[in-house]
Order: C-alpha cells, then sequence, then structure tokens
C-alpha cells in the first residue's frame, strides 16, 4: 500500500534516521578506534554492546537503576573486558597474520552470545523508560531515542575532545599514524594497545546502556549491530575516527529512507547491502581519506 | 606405504557402505550429517585454509544449493539427482559472481563483506515468496529417503576429501598456498592470483551446494532461518580450525569429532556446547595454530607426493 510521499513525512522519517544515527556512530567509533590503532577487527564488537545493555537491563530490573546512570557503571565494566581481552588474548596474535585476530575476537563472539543465552535465557527483555514522544516543530520524536542521542553525541564529542587533548590521546593518535615512530618517541605501544581495546568496549558498552532504552534487549542482538558497526567504519573509512560519526549517521539515514522507499522487510538488509557496495566500489571509505 | 594407504581407505569405505544395512536410523543419520559436515568444513578449507581468504558466509552456498534444488524438484518436476547437482551448480555462479568483487579485498575485509553476504542471501530467500514460499519454507513430502541421501552424501563427502588431498599434491593446490602466504610475492612469480582465487572459490562453493540440495531431499522441508542459519558457517569453520586448517583430514577429522561430541554428550547442553565451541577456537587459535593435525605431527598420508 503506497503512502503518500510528502515533505512532513520525509521531514520526519529525516529525523529518526538521524536519532537512530547518533547511537551507531558511538558503537562505530568504538570499533573504528581498535582499528585504526591495533589493526584489529573485533568481530565480538557486537556482543560488547549486548553485555553494556544487559549491564543496565539488570541493573533497572532488580534495583530500579535509572538507564542513564548506568553508564556511569556499564563503562567501567566493558573496559575492564576489553582490558582484560586484549592484555591476555589479542595481545598475544598481533603480530601474526591480521586473519588471526579476527578467528580470535570470532571465537569471543560465539563465546559471549552463548554464555548470555545459558545464564540469561533467549527471552526479549526491555527497559520500559521514558516512554512517549515529544512533538516538537510539527515533528515527532521518540522520547527515549532523543534522549539516547544526544546522551550518545556528548559521549562521542567527549571522546574526541579526549583524543585531541589528552596526553594518552595524543599518544593513541601517534599511535594509529605510526606504531614504530611513536615507539621511537618513548610511547608505550603495549599500553596503549590495551587501554584502546577498553576504550573502543567500553563505548560498545555505552552503546549497550543507551540502545536498551530503544530495542529489546536479548543475546543475539549483538550480530546485527557487529555488523551495522562495520558498515558504519567502512562508509567512514576504516579506522578514521571522525568518518566513523558521519558513516553512523548516513546509515541511520539510509536505514529509515529504506524502509520507506523499498520495503519494511529489507531494512534489515539495506546496512549489509551498503556494507558489500561500499566495500567492493570504494574501500577506502565515503568520507575517508586513503590509508595504506 | 601407497598400498597401506589404499588399503585403509578401501576398508573405511566398505564399513561406511555397511552402515546403513547393518545399523538403525538414528546412526544412519547421523552419519550422513557427519558426512555433510565434512563435506562443508572440507569445502570452507580450500577457499579458508588453503587460499587464506576465510569466509565468514560460506553458508549463503549451501543454503542457495538447498533451495534451487527443492525448486527444482517442486517447481520443473526434476528427478532428485540431477535437481542436487544443479543445486550445486546454482552455488557455483553464485560464488562466480560474487567472486569478481570480493576477491579483490584483502583477508578481513573479505571476511565482513562474506558475513554480510549470508545475512542478504537470507533476506533474499524471505523477500521472493512467489518463489521460495517466504518464511514458510518449501515442502515436498516423498517416502523416507535416507539410504540414497547416506550414499549421495557419502560420494559428495569422498569427492570433496579427494579433491583436498590433490590440492595438497598439485600445482594448483600450491600456488593456492603461495596466495596464503604472501599474494604480492606469489603475483610476482607470475601466478595469475584473481584466476586462481576464483577458481578456489568456485570449487569451494559448489560442494557446499550439492551438500544443501541433498539435505533438502532428506529432509524434504526447508525453511530459510534453518537453511542459513550463521550456525552452519559457525560449525564449518570451527571444525576445521579445530582439526588443522590447510590439511586434508584437518577438517574430515573436526567434523566427526565436533559433530560426535556435540551430538552425544553436549546436546543436553545447548548453549554450553556452543560456548565450548568460541572457547575451543579461542585455545586453539592462540595454543595450537594447526589445530589437531599439528599436534599429531601430521605425518603418514599428509606428506607430500613430491619434494
Amino acid at each position: 500500500m503506497p503512502i503518500p510521499i510528502t515533505l512532513p513525512l520525509l521531514s520526519q522519517i529525516f529525523v529518526s534516521g538521524l536519532l537512530a544515527g547518533g547511537v551507531y556512530a558511538l558503537i562505530a567509533l568504538g570499533l573504528t578506534m581498535i582499528f585504526g590503532v591495533m589493526r584489529v577487527i573485533n568481530i565480538s564488537h557486537g556482543e560488547m554492546v549486548m553485555l553494556g545493555a544487559y549491564v543496565t537491563f539488570w541493573l533497572f530490573h532488580l534495583v530500579g537503576f535509572n538507564p542513564l546512570l548506568s553508564l556511569l557503571l556499564s563503562m567501567p565494566a566493558l573496559f575492564l573486558v576489553g582490558l582484560f581481552m586484549e592484555r591476555f588474548f589479542v595481545a598475544r596474535v598481533l603480530d601474526l597474520p591480521e586473519i588471526t585476530s579476527l578467528l580470535l575476537t570470532f571465537g569471543f563472539s560465539i563465546l559471549m552470545v552463548n554464555m548470555a543465552l545459558y545464564f540469561w535465557t533467549a527471552d526479549f527483555r526491555s527497559v520500559e523508560y521514558l516512554t512517549g514522544s515529544v512533538k516538537f516543530g510539527g515533528l515527532y520524536f521518540s522520547l527515549p531515542r532523543l534522549v539516547a542521542f544526544w546522551v550518545a553525541l556528548t559521549i562521542t564529542l567527549a571522546t574526541f575532545l579526549f583524543l585531541k587533548r589528552s596526553r594518552i590521546g595524543k599518544a593513541i593518535r601517534a599511535t594509529s599514524q605510526s606504531r614504530d615512530v611513536a615507539m621511537a618517541c618513548g610511547i608505550n605501544v603495549r599500553r596503549i594497545y590495551a587501554i584502546t581495546f577498553g576504550i573502543g568496549a567500553a563505548l560498545a558498552g555505552a552503546g549497550g546502556s543507551l540502545i536498551s532504552i530503544m530495542i529489546a534487549v536479548y543475546p543475539e542482538m549483538g550480530a546485527l549491530l557487529t555488523l551495522k558497526s562495520f558498515t558504519v567504519i567502512v562508509l567512514g573509512g576504516m579506522g578514521n575516527f571522525a568518518g566513523a560519526f558521519w558513516g553512523g549517521l548516513a546509515l541511520g539515514l539510509a536505514e529509515s529512507f529504506g524502509s520507506l522507499f523499498i520495503s519494511e522487510k529489507v531494512s534489515e538488509a539495506i546496512a549489509y547491502c551498503l556494507l558489500v557496495l561500499v566495500l567492493v566500489i570504494k574501500p577506502s571509505g565515503l568520507f575517508g581519506i586513503v590509508r595504506r | 606405504m601407497r598400498v597401506r594407504a589404499g588399503l585403509i581407505v578401501l576398508g573405511v569405505v566398505l564399513l561406511l557402505a555397511l552402515v546403513p544395512l547393518l545399523m538403525q536410523t538414528y546412526v544412519v543419520s547421523l552419519v550422513l550429517f557427519i558426512f555433510m559436515y565434512i563435506a562443508l568444513a572440507s569445502s570452507w578449507n580450500i577457499i579458508s585454509g588453503y587460499t587464506g581468504y576465510v569466509s565468514f558466509g560460506h553458508v549463503a552456498f549451501f543454503g542457495v544449493g538447498a533451495y534451487v534444488c527443492a525448486i527444482m524438484i517442486t517447481r520443473q518436476g526434476m528427478p532428485w539427482v540431477p535437481a542436487v547437482l544443479v543445486g550445486g551448480a546454482g552455488a557455483a555462479l553464485l560464488s562466480l559472481i560474487l567472486g569478481f568483487p570480493c576477491l579483490r579485498l584483502k583477508g578481513p575485509y573479505f571476511a565482513i563483506v562474506m558475513l554480510g553476504i549470508g545475512e542478504i542471501m537470507r533476506v533474499t530467500v524471505l523477500y521472493f515468496e512467489d518463489l521460495t514460499e517466504g518464511g514458510f519454507g518449501i515442502s515436498f513430502p516423498h517416502p523416507d529417503a535416507t539410504i540414497p541421501s547416506y550414499f549421495a552424501m557419502g560420494i559428495t563427502a569422498a569427492a570433496v576429501v579427494a579433491l583436498s588431498q590433490w590440492l595438497a599434491n598439485s600445482k594448483f593446490g600450491l600456488r593456492l598456498m603461495s596466495i596464503r602466504e604472501d599474494e604480492l610475492a606469489a603475483e610476482a612469480m607470475g601466478i595469475n592470483t584473481t584466476k586462481y582465487k576464483i577458481v578456489a572459490f568456485v570449487l569451494s562453493a559448489f560442494f557446499p551446494g550439492v551438500a544443501g540440495g541433498i539435505y533438502a531431499y532428506y529432509l524434504s522441508y526447508i525453511e530459510p532461518e534453518s537453511t542459513f542459519a550463521v550456525l552452519i558457517t559457525i560449525n564449518m569453520a570451527i571444525m576445521t580450525i579445530f582439526g588443522g586448517r590447510g590439511t586434508v583430514l584437518g577438517p574430515v577429522v573436526g567434523a566427526a569429532s565436533l559433530y560426535v561430541m556435540s551430538e552425544l554428550v553436549w546436546i543436553r547442553f545447548p548453549f554450553l556446547h556452543l560456548a565450548l565451541f568460541g572457547a575451543i577456537i579461542i585455545v586453539v587459535i592462540l595454543f595450537m595454530p594447526r589445530g589437531i593435525m599439528g599436534l599429531v605431527g601430521a605425518k603418514g598420508v599428509l606428506v607430500r607426493a613430491r619434494n
């Protein structure tokens, strides 16, 4: 059944795409940082998002903890998970071909999903917080999505500021530009790797906390998010920090317009198709500078 | 040595051929699925073990083979054996179309693209309802086909293993391995890497397509979620990695041991057993990168025929 396409409808679609895109950008920033600095493709990134979402869900469900405040717990928790994973596992395979770390994190992804299924069952959970929507300028904004968008934006900007200004942030950027020169300048590269992996995981955890107030939380939610994050960082250029932000917004918009013009049924496939198309046609990303 | 190896192979084949005559249906179907996973893991091994291009979406070829076969049987009234082969051809055709753009990408990017393609195929099958019946699946009841399916799957598995054995000992296989070790150097040696990668990819897609067709015929019912399950790709990868990537017997050993264990022991703990699979990958990658075959020294059958 064709819906008449009007300007208000298009603006509404634009807004909801943008709101979803903000959270995608936050999650993908973590993935692209890990790739940019360590050349590791973390297949378990979506599972880290899932863990973050469960932290929020359990805190909310068991003790009624405020989902937004739970960010203060989910981010450090996932930071530690990332630190642990890097120190004891990923660090051992960094000098081997990229495919090794890919298979290793693939193992972690399977492990995390199935442990979650075992302990927390396959039930769909939801965090009922800030339901409803607000009307502004003739457009409806879903309240949880609006709040999640702004929080995601804040965390993303804070991360950029951290990378730009702080000593560790500068060391992270230096390592991503050239590991050897960074080492020669006295940067402890192994420590930077561990911190980067931790921050990447923490950003995934933050994304999980925010996404839990938007969509259902279940153990297998991560696979789709891993793929979407890949799409985002491929759109923005792999390892390009700012590109992840624009790529996130682009994916959000592509999904919401796609489900309008093509079909609701294929909206899930839009991310996959974009991923394949961009990698095949322009592997350096839409916004990226070519990195070799 | 040659004669002894030949006798062992002959003995194993005879023993397996007797299974349907002597055993109960349950054992027959168990061995049938072991055959299926041997065929799938060995095929995965061709592109991901020998050639070094890890494919996280190989279930696409299995699923396409199953669907093409089922559609040929139900719509065209084709007998099942040619339908199964057409299924394999469909998977091979898909891999040929995908291979040209995707194999230009370097390893990790290829892995990610394939992850997307597995899902795209599932959504595509759901979308073209007229042809595939969408989420309802295709059902084509026929009398019990366990025994013919058993032999068909066994022949498929044997064919892939024979192909792997040939790859391990032929110039063609050596060229694939040189691509894995250093693609640039391989190209500098005058190897047409694009051609070899695509041929390897098509070979590694054809047999999963055939296995998918036999699977569809055996079950006489297929639907998108289980036919395109990510788990099937995961199994192919884990069985091969566990057994030993880039070896002939690795995928065979991996498929047989992990499938038997998951059927007999772990089936009672569904999620824990998959979590254990994840842990196995981590341990194998870190501590025994050449898998079981690396541990046992891989002597005998695996010794290169030429020096």
